[in-house]
């Protein structure tokens, strides 16, 4: 039995129970069982690989789908990087599937809510485990149509206004990147994430310059990426979406959907777009730094501007991918590591407030703050579990959102010093917001709005998997904020295989892909010897 | 949307079996040559919906007794399962099983690889996809 080849468990399991779900649509018991024990598996057996696979030299797994080689066929990588990724989005999606049994309507669950969830998976999955660049577009593509599935279940003329943005927009990203791609196809020969690696770095070796129009190239997929990831100018559609949805379905899409395109940055700019020091190099990262500064800040002063708890949360999504983008504009191991914990961390905590802000609105039969209040006196668990994870947002040491912000914060402080103070900056006035929810929602006396609430809005035992998948996730929050040095362990690896990706390079293409290039090397590092020889000579 | 015409109803006689043969052998031509479940699944849809228009959605129902949304799923499960049981055996995912063996009457002998079960799924979900997209709008239409 070889670990290589269970990899593709990851993407074997969602999809086989969502496809075993559309024929338990009558039976929603056991399809929610089924949902679960799925999200279970692949949740374990994530952590249970990063564990094994932390006495490994390099901690990569690679499957070669059909046993076909790696430049040709379709590989399947699962090293630090999507390990991180593929645990924490498990688990995110465990806690978010437990908690729509609270709040997802009976037709929604007629309407093969269960399997979409499945397939949302799958594509994500795929997206984190995926070696090469048209199967990182596929997977992309998979997310999408399950998204566009589970934003308009309710069918209502807002649902369906904003969806027929999101899907626009969407299509238009696609085709871009689906353009790339064959772009990237005809300037290089291949779309191996390795093998483009190791194109990028034999040139770079040689002396010899990219092939004209890769910076444009790469502008382009850094544009396609960004709009997933809602980065400064490509993030307005990201409050209004997740505004109009179901609420644990919100939740899990602020969990996921923004962090797959900030990955795809991570997977293939330090690697290829922008290794070394080339054109595109020079002209990424200035985008970068900007675009980090713009989402950070006008991120913020959208969220403390507005007046209803799930925008706030929403809008707040793109200001902390400001944070995940300072650490991508930095491109040092370090830095990358912060962003990945920055990720990581960023999927529970948010998909937590989310999810509290379900159980908010249940009780309160509303989610505008002017009108809820009093939640603290009549429900201080949920007080409690809503405190931890915004401080945790905010970033207040013991807790997870202080690690991320310090390592990313303190490798800008060198070279970026504006980008750490508007980080700083950022991090105060996000404070502000979640004080602004906590003052209005759970510290001010009670309003009258509750109790024109019907009885059985807030019927505490139909809320009860709400409660299970909040706790969930703040106790993975709190793992992160106490138990950071492990996860940063990984995490630094991480960083430092995209960084330096010959680790990679050779664990995909074999042993032998790298002999080329070391001889170039060596050769350049001779030359250069010889060079300073004759300088000190005279 | 049908069409009453008994030109179209007579001449699907012999259009409906042959479009449904060449879409066969489309799909199992795609293992070395151009062809493949995609592209017999197209027409393998075409000769449906084509039926559905001359003879109308209950005689399309007789014809395949089963919703079109539910033969992706069928579909999906089948190339799932074929590329899963590698797996049992120590292949990687995907990996194809071939041989050949004798037919009692020709001299070739059939070539086969457990990817032609995949195309089969491809097959059905391209099938699903395009006669219940039609379904759905003529439906509306309706």
């Amino acid at each position: 039995m070889k670990l290589e080849n269970f990899i593709i468990l990851f993407i074997v399991i969602p999809m086989g129970s969502g496809v075993i779900g559309v024929f338990l649509k009558e039976r929603v018991r056991i399809a929610r069982v089924l949902g679960v024990m799925s999200f279970l598996a692949t949740a374990s057996l994530a952590i249970g690989l990063l564990i094994h696979l932390r006495s490994h030299p390099t901690g990569i797994l690679v499957s070669q789908m059909g046993a076909w080689p790696a430049p040709y066929g379709i590989s399947v990588v699962f090293d630090s990087l999507s390990g991180l990724l593929l645990a924490a989005s498990s688990l995110v999606a465990l806690a978010c599937y437990v908690h729509s049994f609270s709040t997802v309507e009976p037709i929604a669950e007629k309407r093969y809510f269960h399997p979409m969830v499945q397939l949302l998976m799958f594509g994500v999955n795929l997206a984190f485990l995926t070696g090469d660049l048209f199967n990182l577009f596929v997977s992309f593509e998979i997310m999408l149509m399950a998204s566009y599935c589970l934003l308009t279940f309710g069918g209502t003329r807002l649902q369906m206004t904003q969806a027929y943005k999101y899907v626009l927009l969407n299509l238009v990203g696609s085709t871009l990147f689906v353009i790339g791609a064959g772009l990237v196809y005809g300037m290089t020969g291949t779309l191996n994430f390795a093998d483009l690696a190791l194109f990028v770095s034999k040139r770079q070796a040689e002396g010899r310059s990219l092939p004209p129009g890769f910076a444009a190239l790469s502008i382009s997929l850094l544009l396609v990426f960004g709009l997933k990831g809602a980065i400064f100018p490509l993030w307005f559609w990201l409050p209004d979406t997740y505004y109009t949805c179901n609420v644990s379905i919100a939740g899990l899409f602020a969990g996921m959907l923004t962090k797959v395109g900030i990955y795809a940055i991570a997977r293939t700019f330090p690697m290829i777009f922008a290794h070394g020091n080339s054109d595109a190099n020079r002209i990424v990262m200035p985008l970068l730094a900007v675009s980090a500064a713009f989402t950070m800040f006008l991120g913020v002063l959208g969220a403390v501007s507005h007046h209803n708890i799930r925008r706030i949360l929403a809008v707040h999504v793109i200001s902390q991918v400001g944070y995940m983008v300072f650490g991508l504009a930095l491109m040092t191991g370090v830095a990358l590591a912060g962003c990945l914990f920055y990720m990581i961390q960023h999927m529970v905590v948010k998909s937590c407030l989310f999810l509290c802000c379900g159980i908010m609105e249940r009780h309160t039969g509303t989610d505008d703050l002017e009108k809820s209040g009093g939640l603290l006196k009549r429900d201080w668990y949920l007080g409690v579990v809503f405190f931890i994870a915004a401080m945790s947002l905010v970033g207040l040491p013991p807790l997870s959102g202080f690690f991320g912000k310090l390592v990313i914060i303190r490798e800008g402080w060198e070279s970026k010093w504006w980008l750490s103070i508007f980080g700083l900056l950022t991090g105060a006035l996000t404070l502000l917001s979640m004080l602004k929810i906590w003052g209005y929602a759970f510290w001010s006396p009670s309003a009258k709005a509750i109790e024109r609430t019907p009885q059985n809005m807030s019927n505490t035992s139909s809320l009860r998997p709400a409660y299970v998948g909040a706790t969930l996730l703040v106790l993975v929050a709190l793992f992160l904020g106490f138990g950071a040095q492990p996860v940063y362990d990984i995490a630094f690896r991480a960083g430092n295989q995209l960084v330096n990706p010959d680790e990679y390079i050779s664990a995909v293409l074999g042993p032998h892909a790298l002999d080329e290039l070391t001889q170039y090397r060596q050769q350049e590092a001779t030359r250069l010897a010889a060079a300073a020889a004759v300088e000190v000579m005279p | 949307m049908t069409i009453s015409s008994p030109v179209l109803r007579n001449s699907m006689r012999l259009i409906l079996p042959l479009t449904l043969l060449y879409a066969l052998y489309a799909m199992l031509k795609g293992h070395n040559e151009p062809g493949g479940g995609f592209i017999g699944g197209m027409i393998f849809a075409t000769a449906i919906c084509t039926y559905r228009m001359s003879h109308g959605f209950a005689a399309q129902l007789r014809l395949m007794p089963i919703h079109p949304r539910y033969l992706i799923f069928l579909g999906l499960g089948m190339a799932l399962g074929t590329s899963a049981i590698p797996l049992l055996f120590g292949y990687p995912f995907l990996r194809s099983a071939v041989g050949e063996f004798h037919l009692p009457f020709s001299a070739h002998p059939f070539h086969y690889a457990s990817a032609m079960a995949f195309d089969l799924g491809v097959m059905l979900v391209v099938v699903g996809v395009a006669v219940g997209m039609i379904t759905q709008l003529s439906e509306e239409l309706e």
